[in-house]
């Protein structure tokens, strides 16, 4: 007859191979590397926690220190490709095959050894995606995992950084996998319990807080005056037509200069309360002064961003706080109210084709995708209205019978026509398509599709895809503002100037902006000081972007 | 930053010696209708500037008639070059025959690579000038707020100068961040912990070790005014003034030559809470600075 609970038997057998190396739950830290050769098995599907901000640093270290010849073909499931450790495990044998949605700071190493066939790859996901395969195909034996705190139990506090937490713990421990924790101490109480002791099955104390990167800190002293009107096209060319109030926004430094004109330009045109007023959004410390102005009335966030956990906490009215008072973050739900409860996606990338595919991939570097193409793209599964998503759907098909038309969410890809090292942002062909030929890959990773893609703003205008109605038009509204890169150049300048005459494309000086305006002066905060004044105080910015 | 304050840190050169001088009195030498472009770039095949990055001319500050100096760290980090430097000598040699005041407003990573001869040349036959015309009794006040800080060669000439004004922003040194994390080690010094830098290098830091002689907030109309202060104190350069610098100087080392860090230097000072010195405001800074700085005013 079937056994039908071999999967809680092999996590009981998991459990009493680590017990020899922990007293209870906690495991001796001096011997994890032998409690990991004790709890896992080769082939063993395993998520190691880290993303684009919070990792377990300590668990990493130690897997990668495990033997080859015991533990190997490992197959990580992991939200972001991180720490050098991450890719050790590869480059040792420990790990064989990967799923995974983001490698930023790694992205150079990655595409190297994939190349090299040092990582047999299942596919690069979208934050949400591989949270969804969790739970259907790619469900992890053994969870390893990051928090503050825990008490006696194994009761958890995650903190300000919950993030993927509760997302892997559920998959996991119900999935009848192993769940081994570190955290930063152990307390008697903890201030909230983020994740209930009994999902938990080992914790480690790592005697130090879980590594996190500020990668939502963008200095205002950076930003450029091409950036700044890049902002002010955005504003009053996107945000104030269609009146966008739910919205996501993207990393880069020109989504961040439209957070700091909201208060000045905004503010100039009018827009308070009617634009920007709830967010999907990590704790940005650029759209300070937007909150501190009344601009803002609610924010979920994915994760936090350090420095900000007094900020936050003081702002319990705008952001999701506990009964301790310090955030809650939660990536999978921030993600799903970024999919399906925003109007606009705004973000940047590295390189937009023709037809309207962007992606950050380039033929030696593979950076992954984190939230964005899942942010930036339209939720077919969507049914509320609102005027934003209306308009953009009858500007999409206005023929169509209006109450059966699907409204479009905006999504917006803004950048200069010539990015980081004067790379044009424009390109005939997609280095993720060289990249698909070079590795085989049945689909070019495509950070958004062309058809998803609504708008693109850069220097020279805004292109509205929305209102192209054939592939020639959509290639010339995109060409038309694509400046003096080969693209751009590759115009027919007739054809460009009857898109401009129908909006499709809207320059500058259609929208009432003098370029000369766009300086330095008209941002809400030049400094990473100007943001902690702006904060009174709360926002405690991280050693290196201080400049005091 | 309040609304009327137009900081000193954002500013190009051009904007800075507007904001510096009297209105309307600046006259420029070799402006950049003569583009005296540097002779090296070329073969780099980079771009050039028409006024090789510094502004030199005449003016009047306070009703007073001096010559200014500003370097502009957009271009080329504000490095010195062979046009660059020849400007600012020839501006000095200037000052000493027409007994005229000097402001230099400094904003320089050092000197340029790709010119490296001709500009540590420029470095000491400026470090001559500024020295002859201190002997004729001519004030030379360096500036430093700006985005590049005063390295290298230009940390040098600043030293010779008869007044320094600093802002919180303003590092001096010799040996840039990262050039002292590449031969000693990041546990010596890790270039990317800006704020440790800023403790060690900037405005805060110079002037309570003396290095610096007055501080001032990030605003243009805060540096005119002390600039205006230095060009009435006195102006001398003798065997004694040195001699004093001297002992200030192995005072300084002797002192704090072991301290690991600026705090500890600054807990030696007397200060309370060394800590909070970072994140003072200017105001309550000066005062404190007032109370407990090594102070530099009988050296110098």
């Amino acid at each position: 007859m079937r056994q039908w609970d071999t999967r809680k038997r092999v996590r009981a057998e998991r459990i009493a191979a680590g017990a020899s190396f922990a007293d209870g739950k906690l495991i001796d830290v001096d011997r994890l590397v032998d409690f990991f050769e004790a709890v896992l098995r080769p082939g063993d599907r395993v998520c190691l926690e880290g993303d684009n901000q919070k990792q377990a640093d300590l668990l990493a270290g130690a897997l990668a220190d495990m033997d080859p010849t015991r533990i190997h073909d490992l197959h990580m499931v992991q939200s972001g490709v991180v720490l050098p450790e991450h890719l050790d495990l590869f480059d040792k044998g420990i790990a064989k095959r990967l799923d995974f949605s983001y490698s930023g700071p790694q992205s150079a190493r990655i595409a190297q050894m994939l190349f090299g066939g040092k990582i047999e790859l299942g596919a690069v996901h979208t934050y949400l995606e591989l949270f969804a395969r969790y739970f259907v195909d790619l469900t992890p034996q053994v969870a390893l995992i990051a928090a503050v705190s825990a008490d006696r139990h194994g009761n958890l506090y995650t903190g300000p950084n919950t993030e993927d937490t509760p997302t892997v713990v559920e998959a996991t421990s119900f999935g009848s996998g192993l769940v081994v924790a570190q955290v930063g101490e152990i307390v008697d109480t903890l201030p909230r319990v983020d994740i209930p002791g009994d999902q938990i099955h080992f914790v480690v104390d790592a005697k130090k807080p879980f590594y996190v990167e500020p990668l939502f800190t963008r200095d205002p002293a950076a930003m450029t005056e091409t950036q700044i009107l890049t902002a002010m096209i955005a504003i009053k060319g996107l945000y104030a037509p269609y009146g966008v109030r739910r919205l996501n926004h993207g990393i880069g430094f020109n989504t961040a200069a439209i957070e700091l004109l909201l208060p000045t330009y905004g503010e100039k045109l009018g827009l308070k309360g009617k634009i920007c007023t709830h967010w999907a959004l990590n704790p940005h410390p650029t759209l300070i002064p937007a909150i501190e102005a009344g601009w803002v009335e609610q924010i979920h966030c994915f994760g936090s961003e350090v420095g900000m956990e007094d900020y936050l906490a003081a702002r319990s009215d705008i952001f999701f706080t506990g009964p301790d008072g310090s955030l809650r973050s939660n990536r999978a739900f921030s993600q799903t109210a970024g999919l399906y409860a925003c109007d606009m996606f705004i973000g940047s990338t590295l390189q937009i084709d023709l037809s309207g595919h962007s992606s950050t991939v380039t033929a030696d570097r593979v950076a992954g995708f984190g939230g964005a193409p899942n942010m930036g793209s339209d939720a077919r599964g969507r049914r509320h209205p609102s005027a934003p998503w209306l308009q953009a759907g009858a500007e999409a098909d206005p023929d169509a019978h209006a109450a059966l038309r699907r409204g479009r969410k905006l999504v917006v890809q803004i950048g200069e026509t010539f990015g980081e090292g004067n790379a044009p942002l424009f390109v005939e062909k997609l280095g993720a398509l060289e990249l698909a030929e070079k590795l085989n890959l049945p689909l070019a990773p495509i950070m958004v599709y062309a058809d998803d893609t609504t708008h693109i703003v850069t220097e020279e205008g805004i292109a509205n895809l929305l209102l192209c109605r054939d592939k020639n038009e959509r290639e010339h509204a995109i060409r038309g503002i694509a400046g003096f890169t080969e693209v751009g150049r590759g115009r027919d300048k007739a054809m460009v100037e009857r898109l401009r005459e129908r909006k499709v494309i809207q320059r500058p000086e259609d929208l009432g902006i003098d370029p000369l305006d766009a300086n330095r002066n008209i941002l809400a905060a030049r400094s990473i000081k100007d943001l902690m004044l702006a904060s009174g105080g709360l926002y405690r910015p991280p050693n290196r972007f201080r400049n005091w | 930053m309040s609304n009327t304050q137009k900081s000193w840190y954002e500013a190009g050169a051009r904007e800075r010696v507007a904001a510096l001088v009297d209105r309307d009195s600046f006259v420029e030498f070799v402006g950049p209708e003569r583009r005296e472009i540097s002779p090296h770039l070329a073969v780099f095949d980079l771009p050039v500037q028409f006024d090789d990055g510094i502004v030199v001319g005449a003016a009047a500050i306070d009703g007073t008639n001096v010559l200014v100096a500003a370097q502009e760290g957009r271009f080329m980090g504000g490095a010195f070059g062979e046009v660059h430097g020849a400007k600012l000598t020839g501006l000095l040699q200037a000052a000493k025959a027409m007994k005229r005041d000097v402001v230099i407003a400094f904003d320089t990573g050092g000197v340029r690579l790709q010119e490296a001869n001709a500009g540590e040349l420029a470095i000491a036959e400026i470090i001559r000038a500024i020295v002859q015309a201190r002997m004729a009794g001519v004030r030379v006040v360096g500036l430093i707020g700006g985005r590049a800080g005063c390295y290298g060669g230009g940390g040098l000439i600043a030293g010779c100068c008869s007044t320094l004004i600093v802002s919180e922003q303003g590092r001096i040194s010799v040996s840039g961040p990262e050039v002292i994390e590449t031969n000693k080690g990041v546990e010596e010094f890790d270039s990317r912990d800006r704020a440790f830098v800023w403790r060690t290098m900037g405005g805060k830091q110079r002037m309570l070790i003396g290095g610096a002689d007055a501080f001032v907030d990030d605003d243009v109309l805060a540096f005119r005014n002390a600039a205006i202060v230095a060009l009435a104190r006195p102006a001398v350069l003798d065997a004694k003034t040195l001699a004093a610098e001297q002992r200030r100087l192995q005072r300084r080392i002797a002192r704090f030559g072991e301290a690991a860090d600026a705090t500890d230097i600054w807990a030696t000072l007397g200060i309370d809470d060394p800590d909070s010195v970072p994140d003072m405001p200017a105001d309550r800074f000066i005062a404190l600075a007032a109370e407990h700085r090594e102070s530099a005013d009988d050296a110098r």
